[in-house]
């Protein structure tokens, strides 16, 4: 808790010394840090390889916008209504896709992350079509406006609260139940662990934690447009927790810091080509490097 | 003593093959009885289907009275039938004792929300203190917390047994414990299957090694293509002429 | 009625290329085990190959189609002597190969999106843009040509695994890798081959489909859905699976496309609800393996 309490202070302080522009990659590096913590958990530790995880993203902000502002519901509520869809399209796609061994829930979730596209683009006046929502601005929260350093402190407090209940999980029989899953199902079962169910829940868990901060996500640049929430980013997200190191907090962190940054070294050279950069890292970082780049570092340390 | 377990008319096939055909058998409290039976006899099966992982053919198996047929594996598990695996099946990346912790899985009783919000503490610590305690009782304590994969095979062979313990069962199914272990070590593992046993835990083994068994076995019974062919005190298993037979081949010469 | 006739050959084209799609799958997953997304890239390959063979140099359509599924054959073996040799060797666990050939997904896109601009390429139909009308059915030329392929590579794969001594050898793999491996079957001869095998049959789908949609670089990920979900509700166990399940996904999009109330951009949610219906009610889908 204090070192939680520390960490905070660090990142939303560092904010404060930043101007705008920096402030705006900071923001961003800092929901990409917390998605790719959440993905890490799903895929890392508990195993299921899932593309949706950026589409809930994409629920949790959009479903914030147009219940504040197409519904007029108060902010707690229209929260709370956002976690709900979550957890709802979670469990729907969950449910089946995780009954058998396999690769199901990867198929069923890049279909929802496609669809979640059509959805949006043709959703009409209620998700705004092709241009998305734009114009709103964050309620005021007790009379007051929080903007500038002061958004980026409730992302650094998203980070820091998404890190410790993952953290506290992964601690924990049900982190251990995950890891058993992901290791060994037949095992995991004959210890009397629901497999099953493990999965369901990680999926839910990690997929209404994306929610959140896609919520957080939609006053940073208070706009929602369909093209943000692509399936482009899934994989993105995927390649981040691969390179940095799949089932460590750390490697995480690493992963997302890494190819979120690369970009803006990489466009002088490659334009916007990246994507076929990072293709190339993941299945180099697959063939030589499978424990991350946090496998390096381990190795370097224990020399 | 009483049963804890009741096997009747178990069987299971495959297709056209009958893996396990029409078994009885009964395990009691505090027993240790033991499995034996050529390659391919039905064992394995056997236990595969006590634990839930295969659906059983036709039957009936009772554990403290309660049918566990049609159970799922892990509500086996929960209702206190613990089981090893033939070959060894660590979690791989986790510590020997958050092994072992696994296998505690269902005697946690902490929700999410309260590990969440931090209040699962206490029972983690009671849990891992006791997990140590399994580790130090098959001998493990020195590796309680290193990785899993640094431990040796027969020291995974061990860790199979604390996990299993873990989950406090009243049934232990051991799956040839003994396999590819060195003399020291099978007569280390015998002293511990006799310390789950003097527990009061019911203990079904598998075991191909009659030299193993024999001593340690309080019954045997005795399987030949997935059928019973002897049921008894291990001296009178070992005398009797179907066993004979089935281990040594029908064409063998009579003693 | 008329309009039903058309819209079944319509869907039966359609259903064609998915089951193509899912044949794909179906020839890496079962010697291998592997479930390879890149199958849908594969197919956006064949579009590409007929664009730039076809189109673009204008050559005659056998030889061009010859040359674009020779070109992704390679592409399938070489993915699987690079990508996905190394790690079966070291024994790494089943889902590094599939994540780097996820991995592939985004490279053979990416590099398609950087040689050619980001605008839908023709392709052109294998006999010109007209119709066939046999009594009541009728439909374009080129749906009853993507049905007559379909049905002659389903039938090939079927004899090839039921009759043929190599077939057996791809059966043998897929049941038992070492037993395999005793019996003198070159099992990396056999890897490579199913790669490049099912590189040649998406992109096949890929060729066909392509005049109706374009060649696009983004066109692999829907293509990888419908043909998953084709192999889902049609089954593994057998080779018609894919077929099956490729027609019946086709035909419940063209109906909610024809006559549901809804943006026809939503037909694209077909897969998912098929894929979830199947998982629910029939996991091993309509045809089940014979044991």
């Amino acid at each position: 808790m204090i070192k939680g309490a520390t960490a905070f202070i660090v990142l939303a302080g560092a904010a404060f010394f930043m101007g705008d522009y920096h402030n705006d990659v900071y923001r961003k590096l800092l929901l990409w840090i917390t998605l790719a913590l959440g993905y890490n958990f799903l895929f890392g530790i508990c195993g299921q390889v899932a593309f949706s995880h950026f589409a809930f993203y994409g629920i949790g902000a959009y479903s914030i916008v147009i219940f504040l502002f197409q519904f007029h519901l108060p902010f707690p509520v229209a929260v709370l209504c956002g976690i709900a869809l979550c957890v709802f399209f979670a469990l729907a796609v969950a449910i089946p896709s995780t009954r058998l061994e396999g690769f199901y829930l990867a198929l069923a979730t890049l279909a929802l992350g496609q669809l979640f596209i059509v959805v949006l683009n043709e959703g009409g006046a209620v998700t705004g079509g092709t241009g998305g929502i734009a114009n709103y601005r964050l309620p005021e929260i007790f009379g007051f406006q929080l903007r500038g350093p002061w958004y980026t402190a409730v992302i650094a407090l998203l980070v820091v609260a998404t890190y410790l209940v993952l953290v506290r999980l992964d601690r924990s029989w049900f982190g251990r139940a995950c890891r058993a899953v992901r290791d060994n199902p037949e095992a995991a079962a004959a210890m009397g662990v629901n497999v099953a169910r493990t999965k369901v829940i990680a999926f839910t868990l990690t997929s209404a934690l994306a929610g959140v901060a896609g919520m957080v996500y939609a006053f940073v640049d208070n706009t929602v447009n369909p093209p943000i929430f692509g399936i482009d980013n899934a994989f993105l997200l995927l390649f981040m927790v691969i390179v940095g190191g799949a089932g460590r907090h750390a490697g995480a962190v690493i992963g997302a810091t890494l190819l979120f940054l690369l970009p803006f070294w990489l466009s002088p050279l490659v334009g916007h080509h990246q994507a076929l950069v990072f293709g190339v890292l993941v299945v180099l970082a697959i063939l030589l490097q499978p424990a991350g780049l946090v496998g390096i570092y381990d190795r370097v340390v224990r020399r | 003593m009483n049963v804890i377990l009741e096997v009747r008319g178990l069987s299971k096939r495959f297709g056209g093959l009958t893996a396990v055909h029409n078994l009885d058998f009964d395990v009691r409290e505090g027993e240790i009885l033991g499995m034996i039976g050529p390659n391919g006899a039905g064992k394995s099966t056997t236990f595969n289907l006590i634990a839930g992982t295969y659906p059983a053919t036709a039957g009936d198996v009772r554990y403290a009275g309660e049918r566990l047929l049609g159970l799922p594996p892990h509500r086996i598990a929960a209702r206190g039938v613990m089981r090893t695996f033939q070959h060894n099946r660590p979690f791989a990346g986790m510590r020997v004792v958050d092994n072992v912790l696994v296998g505690a899985h269902t005697r946690f009783r902490r929700r999410l929300w309260s590990i969440v919000l931090g209040g699962a503490r206490e029972e983690e610590m009671r849990q891992r203190e006791r997990a140590l305690e399994l580790v130090r009782f098959v001998g493990l304590g020195e590796q309680a917390n290193a990785d899993v994969g640094t431990l040796s095979f027969g020291q995974g062979r061990l860790l199979e047994i604390a996990r299993a313990l873990a989950g406090e069962p009243r049934l232990i199914l051991l799956d040839e414990p003994a396999a590819g272990l060195t003399p020291a070590e099978c007569a280390r593992l015998a002293d511990i299957i006799r310390g789950i046993a003097a527990r009061g835990i019911a203990v079904l083994l598998i075991e191909h090694d009659m030299h193993f068994l024999l001593p340690l076995a309080h019954r045997v019974v005795a399987l030949n293509f997935g059928a019973k062919i002897a049921d008894g005190p291990p001296a009178a298993v070992r005398a009797h002429r179907a066993v004979m037979d089935a281990y040594l081949g029908s064409h063998a010469p009579a003693q | 009625m008329q309009d039903f006739f058309e819209l079944a050959v319509g869907a039966a084209a359609s259903g064609c290329i998915y089951g193509l799609i899912g044949l794909a799958y179906l020839l890496v997953l079962r010697p291998t085990g592997i479930i390879n997304f890149a199958v849908g890239e594969w197919a956006m390959l064949g579009a590409f190959g007929g664009y730039v063979l076809l189109t673009t140099y204008e050559w005659p359509y056998p030889l061009g189609m010859a040359v674009a599924l020779a070109f992704v054959f390679l592409v399938g073996w070489a993915t699987e002597r690079i990508v996905v040799r190394p790690l079966v060797e070291k024994g790494a666990p089943l889902l590094a190969p599939i994540l780097a050939l996820l991995g592939m997904v985004v490279v053979y896109r990416e590099t398609i999106s950087a040689i050619f601009p980001p605008d839908p390429m023709p392709v052109p139909y294998a006999f010109g843009m007209g119709r066939l009308e046999l009594g009541p059915i009728a439909g374009t030329y080129q749906s009853f040509f993507t049905i007559g392929v379909t049905l002659a590579v389903f039938i090939a794969t079927w004899l090839f695994f039921e009759r043929t001594v190599a077939g057996k050898a791809f059966e043998a793999v897929a049941l038992h890798r070492r037993a395999a491996a005793l019996m003198g079957i070159n099992l990396s001869r056999v890897m490579a081959l199913s790669f490049g095998a099912g590189a040649v049959v998406a992109g096949l789908g890929g060729l066909l489909v392509a005049p109706n949609t374009s060649a696009h670089y983004l066109m692999g990920v829907p293509l990888a859905i419908q043909g998953f979900t084709a192999l889902v509700i049609g089954g593994v166990g057998r080779v018609a699976g894919p077929l099956l399940g490729g027609l019946l996904l086709a035909l419940a999009e063209q109906l909610t496309v024809r006559y549901a109330p809804i943006p026809s951009g939503y037909a694209q949610g077909m897969p998912l609800a098929l894929l979830m219906v199947f998982l629910l009610l029939r996991p091993t889908g309509l045809l089940r393996a014979r044991s």
